[in-house]
């Protein structure tokens, strides 16, 4: 029974960390409306929460290696502030083809369902976080080769990525409406030539 | 040591069970559901001989930066390629392997293992697309790891064929409930806390935003505009229902209306903001947890003997 409750305590220990680094996180972000010198504290407990999810340590270190193993495998590796404290514009990834007559088109990542359309989605909002340009550049390459075996003809593909900004109740009514800004913009040429990215 | 005892009589209280049935059921449904909303796109998200939308060993190796010892699907493809099969079939295979989980999970045959099979395909099949995933997957993957650690629930459609549970396992059935339920409550205490710091829910904005937002944009923004006056009510009902899930869940006199807005929370995201699935697993975790006692007659779902009807998983003085 001394084992059971031992387990249980760990279990929620971790997941309470998880949501307590989420939190902080959130908090103590730029879009949260809390003074400077919060923030500051909230940043400290968050990389307390962090090194007891032993974060501290290198990717290598095993005990890294077991507390995020059992974080994912659980379920419990992220936090649950969905929508807080602001929700955030969309991103969105358009692909400007360029034919060998001098044809533009535009196509988005093509998908089968509503479902996966989600997913695409959330995997956008991924690529917006990620900070190593060597992965972005690489899960672009990834999604602009899917929509080059759908149009094979194109010789070049202008991958533009941007987020938008949306527009509240009141500037909707007014006539506002939710535009994009361009954040990345990627060039992969193809038919012989090596793929190049150009920022 | 009366509070040791208290805290032992808390977390092994005995139950029926009927709790881990529903949960299974949920469950087998969800996994259904998954694989097929995923059914057109399964080659194009995990293949590799054609091409996916992004590269799955590129996926698979950003999640072994993060743990190189979660199960992805790559092991099981890499496990059975010695019989010859391309990626192609492996990938069916494995969609086929899901989705019959699924339904055994619903039909409730060999619990313990196909509980087991269910948590390691989905969780596979969400770890190699990863990048894809969102909070449904993380609560699915969460309701399966309790599903496979509790003690096997009989099947409905055997349980008239099984009888004598002994104590312990209504102990543990109690015990394994109780861990589904205080994690709901930090899960919504957390999502109510940090949404009560953002004037955003207060004022309504951020209800405006999430049903706008695509690709949740079910709803057009001219419809919506005709229910501008209820946002700041929606945003204060969030707010309130989420933070206060904690307190209020635990008393009878109060659980079933707030299991009540909970779950007319997570209906209207689902139809809003077309996330079904998201719903559904919230409905199904907040049902099994508490919301077991609320069907009516025992032999709804399982035929027990009358000597365990009235224990109720709710800690004692409270519920």
């Amino acid at each position: 029974m001394f084992l059971w409750i031992a387990a249980l305590a760990l279990h929620l220990s971790l997941v309470l960390a998880t949501c307590l680094q989420d939190l902080f996180a959130t908090l103590g972000g730029e879009q949260s409306a809390l003074s400077a010198s919060s923030k500051l504290a909230l940043k400290f407990a968050s990389r307390a929460s962090s090194h007891f999810l032993g974060q501290s340590f290198s990717n290598a270190n095993p005990i890294r290696q077991t507390i995020t193993t059992y974080t994912n495998i659980t379920g419990i590796e992220a936090g649950y502030s969905f929508f807080a404290p602001v929700v955030s514009g969309p991103n969105k990834l358009v692909f400007e083809l360029h034919y060998p007559d001098g044809r533009i088109e535009y196509d988005v990542p093509a998908v089968g369902s509503a479902a996966t359309g989600y997913r695409i989605s959330t995997l956008l909002d991924h690529l917006a976080a990620v900070h190593y340009v060597r992965l972005r550049e690489a899960l672009l390459q990834s999604l602009v080769e899917a929509s080059h075996r759908e149009h094979p003809q194109a010789v070049l593909i202008r991958a533009v990525f941007g987020v938008a900004d949306l527009v509240s109740a009141t500037e909707y009514r007014a006539g506002k409406r939710t535009s994009y800004r361009p954040l990345y913009v990627y060039d992969f040429q193809f038919g012989g030539e090596s793929r190049h990215p150009d920022r | 040591m009366n509070k040791a005892a208290s805290l032992q009589r808390f977390l092994f209280v005995t139950d029926s069970g009927r709790w881990l049935d529903i949960l299974r059921l949920g469950l087998g449904l969800q996994v259904i559901l998954f694989a097929w909303s995923l059914r057109p796109d399964w080659q194009s998200l995990f293949g590799q001989e054609r091409g996916g939308q992004v590269s799955r060993l590129l996926i698979e190796a950003v999640l072994s930066g993060n743990s190189s010892l979660t199960p992805r699907l790559g092991w099981l493809i890499n496990a059975v390629q010695f019989t010859g099969l391309s990626d192609t079939a492996i990938l069916w295979i494995i969609w086929s392997a899901l989705f019959c989980s699924g339904g055994l999970l619903l039909v409730g045959l060999w619990p313990r293992f196909v509980s087991i099979a269910s948590w390691l395909l989905y969780l596979a099949t969400v770890k190699s697309g990863v990048l894809f995933s969102y909070g449904v997957d993380n609560f699915t993957i969460t309701g399966l790891f309790y599903l496979m650690i509790a003690p096997v629930s009989r099947s409905p459609w055997l349980a008239g064929k099984q009888s004598n549970t002994s104590l312990r396992t209504r102990e543990r059935l109690g015990f394994h409930r109780r861990i589904l339920q205080l994690h709901l409550c930090i899960v919504y205490f957390f999502a109510g806390f940090s949404k009560c710091f953002a004037s955003g829910w207060w004022n309504g904005d951020n209800i405006w935003g999430a049903l706008t937002r695509p690709p949740f944009n079910v709803l057009t923004p001219e419809f919506l505009l005709h229910f501008e006056s209820l946002f700041v009510l929606l945003g204060t009902f969030v707010c309130l229902v989420e933070t206060g899930y904690p307190i209020f869940i635990w008393p009878r006199k109060t659980r079933g209306l707030w299991l009540l807005l909970i779950i007319v929370m997570h209906l209207g995201i689902g139809l809003t903001m077309g996330l079904y699935l998201f719903a559904w697993i919230m409905i199904t975790l907040n049902l099994s947890a508490f919301g077991a006692e609320l069907f009516p007659g025992e032999g709804w779902i399982l035929d027990r003997p009358r000597l365990f009807r009235p224990h109720i998983v709710a800690p004692s003085g409270r519920g």
